[in-house]
C-alpha cells in the first residue's frame, strides 16, 4: 500500500480570495454581455421596468469587489503570514524547468520536472498574466464607471484616471479593451479548470478539491 | 460637508464667492481702463433685433447658470456681455468647412449669443471680411500688431502637417497653415480653438489621413481651449469668451484642453432618454415601436455614454433640439478621433468598422474559446493513452 500524507498548501485567506474571484468574474461575464450588447425588454410600462438599472447595479458591485478582492490578493502575494507567493508569480524564470514542464504538458515526457515553487513554470506565467488582467479590467472598469458617477471613492478614482482615458482615445476605445479582456478571461478559465482537473487525474494530489480543504496529498517515499 | 457644520460650510462657500467676486470685480474695471471702447452698444442693438430687456436678463440667468455660477454674478455676467466686443478676435481658418461659423452667425432668428458674436471686434476673419488678397493679410499683420498680448486667437480648422505643411497654403503670400497659425498665437493672450477639426483633427485626421492632419496644439505644441464639436455649440464658445472677460483667465480645462463647466458630463448623463436606457428599452431598428415612444438609441448606435458634452442641457437653434431629441443618437462629435472610434455613426460599437469592432472580438473569442474546449477535449483523451496504468 502506498502511504500519502496531508500538507496545508492553501490558507483560509487565499481559498476565500479564490473562490470569491471566481464567483464575482462568473457574474461580471454574464452581467458584462447583456450591457455590451442589450436585448429590449418590450413588455408593461416604462415605471416597471429596470433591467438594464438593475443589471448594471450587479456589474458594478461586483466590479467594485473584484477591485476589492485584486488588492487583497495583492496584499497576501507579499504579507500573507502563512506564505506569501509573490516570487512563486516567476517561477517561469527558471526556463529549463519551463521547456520540461511544456514537454510534460504535451505528453512527450511522462514525468513533469520537480520544482520547490508553489505554482509551476507555465502556472505562474498564467497566474501573473491572470493578474495583469485582473488589473486591466479593473482600470479600464473604473474609468468607465466614473464616467458616470461622480463622487464620492469613485470620483477621486476617475480624477486619477482620467489621463489614461485621453491616452488611451476616448471612453470608446476604454470599452473596447475592457470588452476584449473579458474574453482573454473567459480563455483562462477552460484552461485553468481543464488543468485543475488534469493535475488531480494524472498527479493524484488532489488539486481541485485542495481549494477547498486547503491541503493536498502528497507520497510517502519509503 | 460633515452634518454639523452646514453653515460653517455655508460660511466659507460664501467667502470663496465673495472672493471671486472681488476679482471679478476689479478685473472688470481693469479691462474697461485698457481696452478699446465697445464699438457698439450692446443694448440699442439688442432693441433693433426686437429683443427687449427681459430678455436680455432671462439669457444672463441662463448664461450664469450654465458657467455654473450663482446669481449673484449675474450683473457681472451683463456686464461683461456689454464689454464683449471690445475683446479684439483674430479668427484663422485652416482645413475645415467652415460649418462652426455659419452655425454660429446663422439660427433661425438671433438670440442673445448670435447678437454678442456678431457684435464681436473682429479684427480679421477670413469667410466674414470684405478685404482680400494682399489688403487682407495686411489686416491681419496690422490686428496682431495693435493688439498683440491682448487679442483672442479664435482658429477654426486643423493643420496638415504632411509636405511641410504644404497641403494648406493660404494667402497671396502662399504661407503655409503651420507658420500662419505659428505667427499669430505666439502673440495671441489665448487660442480658442472652435470646432473638433482645430481641437483634434477631426475628419480630415480621420484614417488613413493621408495629409497628416492633427488639431492646433499638437500641430504647434501650444495649449489651447477646446471648444469642441461638429459643430459647437454657440453657448460654449460665448460662455468661455464671457469667462474670460469676467475673471481675467480661462475657465478650468479637462485634460483634453476642453472648458469643465461645458464638457464635465457626459451626453448620457444629461439624457431624457436615460430612464428608457435603464428600463431596457431601446429602439432596435429605425421607425419599430420604440423609436415611436421615443426609446433609447443606444441600439442604433448612440455614442452619448462615451461623449463629453451639454448639448442635451443647452440644446441647439434657441434651444428648440437637439439630435437625441429629434431622434438621432449622438454621433461624438465632442471626442478626439471619432471618425475612427465612433464609426460606423447609426450602428453600436459591436459593428465598428475600423480595426475590428466588438462583434469581430466576440467572434474571434467565441472561435478561441471553441478551438480551446476541443484542445483540451483532444489533450484530455491523449492524456488517457499516454498515462494509462499510472499510479
Amino acid at each position: 500500500m502506498e502511504k500519502f500524507t496531508s500538507e496545508k498548501e492553501w490558507s483560509v485567506a487565499m481559498r476565500i480570495n479564490h473562490w470569491a474571484m471566481a464567483l464575482s468574474i462568473f457574474i461580471l461575464i454574464v452581467t458584462g454581455f447583456y450591457i455590451a450588447d442589450p436585448f429590449t425588454v418590450s413588455r408593461g410600462e416604462t415605471v416597471g421596468k429596470f433591467l438594464m438599472g438593475n443589471v448594471r447595479f450587479v456589474h458594478i458591485l461586483f466590479g467594485v469587489f473584484l477591485v476589492f478582492l485584486f488588492f487583497w490578493r495583492v496584499y497576501l502575494a507579499f504579507f500573507s503570514r502563512f506564505h506569501a507567493d509573490w516570487k512563486d508569480f516567476f517561477a517561469w524564470t527558471n526556463i529549463k524547468c519551463t521547456i520540461d514542464q511544456i514537454k510534460f504538458y504535451l505528453l512527450i515526457t511522462k514525468k513533469g520536472p520537480d520544482y520547490k515553487t508553489l505554482y509551476g513554470p507555465m502556472q505562474s506565467l498564467a497566474y501573473l498574466g491572470l493578474m495583469f488582467m485582473v488589473f486591466v479590467i479593473v482600470i479600464t472598469g473604473l474609468i468607465l464607471m466614473g464616467a458616470g458617477y461622480h463622487a464620492g471613492f469613485t470620483a477621486i478614482c476617475y480624477k486619477i484616471l482620467r489621463p489614461i482615458e485621453n491616452l488611451m482615445g476616448g471612453l470608446a476605445v476604454v470599452r473596447y479593451v475592457h470588452h476584449l479582456f473579458t474574453w482573454f478571461f473567459i480563455l483562462f478559465i477552460v484552461v485553468h479548470m481543464y488543468m485543475a482537473f488534469w493535475y488531480d487525474a494524472i498527479l493524484k494530489k488532489g488539486t481541485i478539491s485542495s481549494m477547498i480543504s486547503g491541503n493536498i496529498f502528497k507520497k510517502l517515499e519509503e | 460637508m460633515a452634518k454639523g457644520n452646514n453653515s460653517e460650510y455655508k460660511k466659507m462657500i460664501d467667502k470663496q464667492y465673495k472672493d471671486l467676486m472681488k476679482h471679478c470685480q476689479l478685473h472688470m474695471e481693469e479691462i474697461e481702463k485698457n481696452l478699446p471702447e465697445p464699438k457698439e452698444d450692446l443694448h440699442e442693438l439688442l432693441k433693433e433685433r426686437g429683443f427687449s430687456r427681459r430678455d436680455f436678463v432671462k439669457w444672463t440667468s441662463a448664461m450664469t447658470a450654465a458657467l455654473m455660477l450663482p446669481p449673484i454674478f449675474r450683473p457681472m455676467v451683463a456686464k461683461a456681455a456689454e464689454s464683449f466686443s471690445r475683446l479684439p478676435v483674430v479668427w484663422l481658418h485652416f482645413a475645415e468647412c467652415t460649418g462652426c461659423s455659419e452655425a454660429f452667425l446663422r439660427s433661425s432668428y438671433p438670440n442673445v449669443d448670435d447678437i454678442l458674436l456678431e457684435t464681436i471686434s473682429l479684427e480679421y476673419h477670413e469667410t466674414l471680411m470684405a478685404a482680400s488678397g494682399y489688403q487682407a493679410e495686411e489686416n491681419l499683420e496690422k490686428a496682431v500688431k495693435d493688439f498683440s498680448g491682448k487679442f483672442i486667437c479664435v482658429i477654426e480648422g486643423g493643420l496638415p502637417r504632411g509636405l511641410n505643411g504644404k497641403y494648406l497654403t493660404l494667402g497671396p503670400k502662399g504661407k503655409t497653415g503651420i507658420q500662419v497659425a505659428r505667427e499669430v498665437t505666439s502673440k495671441a493672450a489665448a487660442v480658442v480653438c472652435i470646432g473638433s477639426c482645430s481641437a483634434f483633427g477631426n475628419i480630415q485626421s480621420a484614417k488613413p489621413n493621408p495629409t497628416d492632419a492633427v488639431g492646433i496644439s499638437k500641430a504647434i505644441g501650444i495649449s489651447t481651449v477646446n471648444i469642441a464639436g461638429c459643430p459647437p455649440n454657440s453657448v460654449n464658445f460665448t460662455g468661455t469668451l464671457l469667462h474670460y472677460l469676467m475673471f481675467g483667465s480661462l475657465p478650468a480645462l479637462d485634460g483634453l484642453g476642453r472648458p469643465v463647466w461645458a464638457y464635465g458630463k457626459r451626453i448620457h448623463d444629461y439624457c431624457e432618454r436615460r430612464p428608457h436606457y435603464d428600463a431596457s428599452e431601446f429602439v432596435e431598428e429605425w421607425g419599430d415601436k420604440g423609436a415611436l415612444k421615443g426609446w433609447c438609441l443606444y441600439k442604433v448606435g448612440c455614442k452619448g455614454p462615451y461623449t463629453y458634452a451639454n448639448c442635451g442641457k443647452v440644446r441647439f437653434n434657441d434651444g428648440i433640439s437637439w439630435p437625441i431629441m429629434a431622434g438621432h443618437g449622438c454621433i461624438g462629435c465632442t471626442e478626439p478621433g471619432f471618425w475612427d472610434t465612433m464609426a460606423p455613426l447609426e450602428k453600436p460599437l459591436d459593428e465598428k468598422t475600423y480595426g475590428g469592432g466588438e462583434r469581430t472580438v466576440d467572434n474571434i473569442g467565441i472561435a478561441l474559446t471553441g478551438a480551446a474546449v476541443a484542445g483540451v477535449a483532444a489533450h484530455a483523451i491523449a492524456s488517457g493513452i499516454r498515462h494509462k496504468g499510472d499510479k
